[in-house]
């Protein structure tokens, strides 16, 4: 489609400065990333000193300057996703947006304040600014109109409730039979530590939860777009006023606001672990993380290929086949291969034994775990139960015994699906637009 | 002629190969009832289409409301209510949701939507299917709701495609009276129709169109007179004699091409006279029978029906 460029009304005109400020605002994060990345390159060359680079730009951080630079890139590419969620949703005239907005002002003070890192006052005070500016467009705002439509639809008479129920009484038949299977076998060896039969059923649990969002994530949003479509109700929104941002934000608000309720409607059947011991609450609210930033970029899968294709039917093999490919597939044979290789490389005497080699792999290996939730999940709480680690840590390579930062790696998955997430939502827009004439 | 509130010129629509519409001008008054008329397949849709902004044409422009379709189109739909030709439903709404729905997609605040909601409702008199579910409407009743759903926003033109096709004779009469309201209050209907007598019945205005192309368009009147060089008025006597007496006092009548003697039909005797002048001249030529105390039972003038017209202009090309 060629731009149009029609005259907006004033608040129109408003609104999209907005959005602009806030797309140069999530460009400038990504830029300051790179720099970063950049300049922890240049110190670990050896060029400029660490020190100084965490004294200029993470000043009240006390941990060692390689962690604090992690930390400054992950803060940047948290800040990305936000804004960029946000430009979205301003241009969609969501009012959620306003709160949000005011939000991550404050989120940033409070990183200026409590790690003294620099950009954040910037974010905080172009964040502040836009805030102060949406004040007055404050009644243009509202709730998605499209979300309302498709939440009175789904939650109506006793589909939305039964669903519940069944996914609830799945979810517990597979914790007593964990439950039953687990005692009797530890029955027959005469131990069984409660602890240990917690961590087990939470697993468990958490397991199938997993398993039904990979599943019903996609299904929700394949048929979003598609849907109108073949219903040919579609031809009758472009009529309206209701712009394309609003119409597949308020789509994917519905899908996922569903799943959500799905989530926390199965948050007291985890804590029954509790009863066992042996799970912390960092583990829940680590799971139910994983968990969440899971179905936010499964549905936005499902709804971008929604939008690119004619029929439901084909949008959902698609899908499928997409988050399979790239979310188990591919890892499990690069790690085959990153592990052969790297059995090959560090054995004891090789030439390409190195410091440098090894943290290649290690960091590879990091990015192959954040690809799937389920090795995302399992590593993240090995590292909390074995090390201790929520969050950075440092990792002591085995040729020199010098040290790398490293993270969790449930925070690189989280960064790298919102990322993705981000990026299938605007293509999604886009794809909607073109697809129109 | 009043001002006019949709107008194209020279819109081409192509489909790969396939012209659709063919350099197409419209010309739509203000607070007419235009009646789009051909056979299927003629273009009438994408030309809809191509008002509604919901496809660009290939060449050529269009104005609804003064605004141009190509680089205005939310202040085209801002004017402009449309209803295709398929009623698209959401399952699992009711008819007041429904309403709802559509009117917050036109930036209507919450606050005013239930009023607005109920309005519409008395006016397509579905106030009490207000909680029913759309599903379950009838087909009528649906094109009703879908009607109430174009005047959310209050336009100043709809655009209906087929609006009563599919509908049962009654539902078709509702539908008819409910455009004449429309009209009444002010609004531009332009829709499109193969159905003759939806258009004889209610439009002031009528555009033909054949293969992607407008073949004949103008007022009603004018384009009755433009196809039709006189007026037809058949006058029923009840003797032979009267016959005869209206023969001799109308050969030598003002205007009068022509007059004939047709079959008796059920015992009845028939005159037909061609006639070429106004109305005041048929108000003549019945008190001059009058006067000449002829036994008449009836005096009607035949509107030449809107078919023969159109048999006349068509040729039945297909594009």
């Amino acid at each position: 489609m060629t731009a149009i460029a029609e005259a907006l009304s004033p608040r129109d005109t408003h609104l999209a400065d907005a959005a602009r400020w806030l797309r140069r605002g999530a460009l400038l994060n990504g830029v300051i990333a790179l720099i970063t990345l950049l300049l922890g390159i240049l110190a670990a060359a050896r060029i400029i000193p660490f020190e100084t680079l965490r004294a200029g730009l993470l000043f009240n951080y006390a941990g060692s300057a390689d962690t604090a630079l992690a930390i400054m890139i992950l803060l940047a590419l948290i800040n990305v996703s936000f804004m960029l969620v946000l430009t979205v949703g301003v241009l969609a005239r969501e009012i959620w947006t306003f709160p949000v907005l005011w939000l991550l002002a404050v989120a940033n003070i409070g990183l200026l304040f409590a790690l003294g890192w620099l950009v954040a006052g910037l974010n905080a005070v172009l964040c502040a600014w836009l805030g102060v500016r949406l004040v007055r467009e404050l009644s243009s705002l509202r709730v998605n109109p499209v979300m309302i439509k498709e939440l009175r639809g789904r939650m109506r008479g006793v589909r939305a409730f039964a669903v519940i129920t069944v996914y609830l009484g799945l979810m517990s038949g597979f914790a007593a039979l964990i439950y039953l299977v687990y005692a009797a076998g530890n029955r027959a060896s005469g131990s069984a530590a409660a602890g240990e039969i917690g961590r087990v059923l939470f697993l468990g649990i958490v397991g199938i939860e997993l398993l039904l969002i990979i599943f019903i994530a996609p299904a929700f949003t394949a048929g979003a777009i598609t849907g109108e479509r073949e219903r040919q109700t579609y031809d009758l929104l472009r009529t309206t006023l209701l712009s394309t941002p609003s119409f597949v934000i308020g789509k994917l608000e519905s899908a996922l606001g569903y799943i959500l309720l799905l989530l926390l409607a199965a948050i007291p059947l985890q804590s029954i672990a509790f009863l066992f011991g042996g799970v912390t609450e960092a583990e829940l609210v680590l799971s139910f993380i994983i968990l969440t930033v899971t179905a936010v970029a499964l549905g936005t899968v499902g709804i971008y290929f929604s939008s690119t294709l004619a029929r439901t039917l084909n949008a959902s093999v698609r899908a499928y086949s997409a988050i399979l490919a790239v979310m188990f597939v591919a890892p499990v044979v690069l790690g085959v291969v990153l592990r052969l290789f790297s059995n090959l490389f560090s054995n004891q005497g090789s030439l390409l034994f190195s410091p440098v080699m090894e943290t290649v792999f290690k960091y590879a290996d990091l990015l192959l775990t954040s690809i799937n939730p389920i090795a995302t999940g399992l590593t993240s709480q090995q590292l909390l139960i074995n090390q201790n680690v929520l969050g950075f840590y440092q990792f002591t390579l085995a040729s020199n015994g010098s040290t790398i930062p490293l993270v969790a790696p449930w925070i690189s998955f989280a960064v790298l699906y919102l990322a993705l997430s981000a990026a299938l939502i605007v293509f999604t827009i886009r794809s909607t637009r073109e697809t129109e004439l | 002629m009043s001002e006019l509130i949709i107008q194209t010129k020279n819109l081409v629509k192509k489909f790969g190969k396939f012209t659709a519409v063919n350099g197409l001008s419209l010309e739509v008054p203000a607070g007419s009832i235009y009646g789009f008329v051909g056979p299927n397949g003629a273009g009438k849709t994408t030309t809809m289409r191509m008002l509604t902004t919901l496809t660009r044409p290939t060449t050529g422009e269009a104005w609804v409301n003064g605004h141009s379709v190509l680089e205005e189109p939310r202040a085209v739909r801002k004017s402009i209510g449309y209803m295709p030709d398929e009623f698209g439903v959401y399952d699992d709404m009711r008819v007041w949701e429904y309403l709802d729905f559509f009117a917050a997609c036109y930036d209507i605040p919450e606050a005013e939507r239930k009023r607005l909601i109920d309005d519409l409702l008395q006016l397509v008199d579905l106030t009490h299917r207000r909680d029913d579910m759309v599903d379950k409407l009838s087909r009528g009743m649906k094109q009703r709701l879908s009607l109430a759903r174009t005047l959310a926003h209050d336009p100043s033109v709809l655009i209906l495609d087929e609006p009563a096709s599919g509908l049962d004779p009654r539902a078709r009469v509702e539908i008819r009276e409910l455009l004449v309201e429309l009209a009444k209050m002010g609004k531009t209907i332009f829709f499109s129709t193969h159905i003759l007598a939806d258009v004889s019945e209610i439009c002031t205005h009528i555009g033909i169109v054949e293969a992607g192309q407008m073949i004949a368009q103008g007022s009603m009147d004018d384009m009755r007179a433009q196809l039709q060089p006189h007026r037809e008025i058949t006058v029923t006597l009840l003797t032979q004699e009267a016959v005869e007496a209206v023969k001799t006092l109308m050969s030598g009548f003002e205007g009068v091409a022509n007059v004939a003697e047709l079959e008796p039909k059920g015992g009845r005797f028939r005159v037909r006279i061609d006639y070429t002048g106004g109305d005041e001249g048929v108000a003549a030529i019945s008190q001059k029978l009058h006067s000449a105390n002829v036994a008449i039972l009836g005096f009607t003038e035949e509107t030449k029906d809107l078919e023969a017209m159109f048999m006349r202009v068509t040729k039945g090309i297909v594009s």
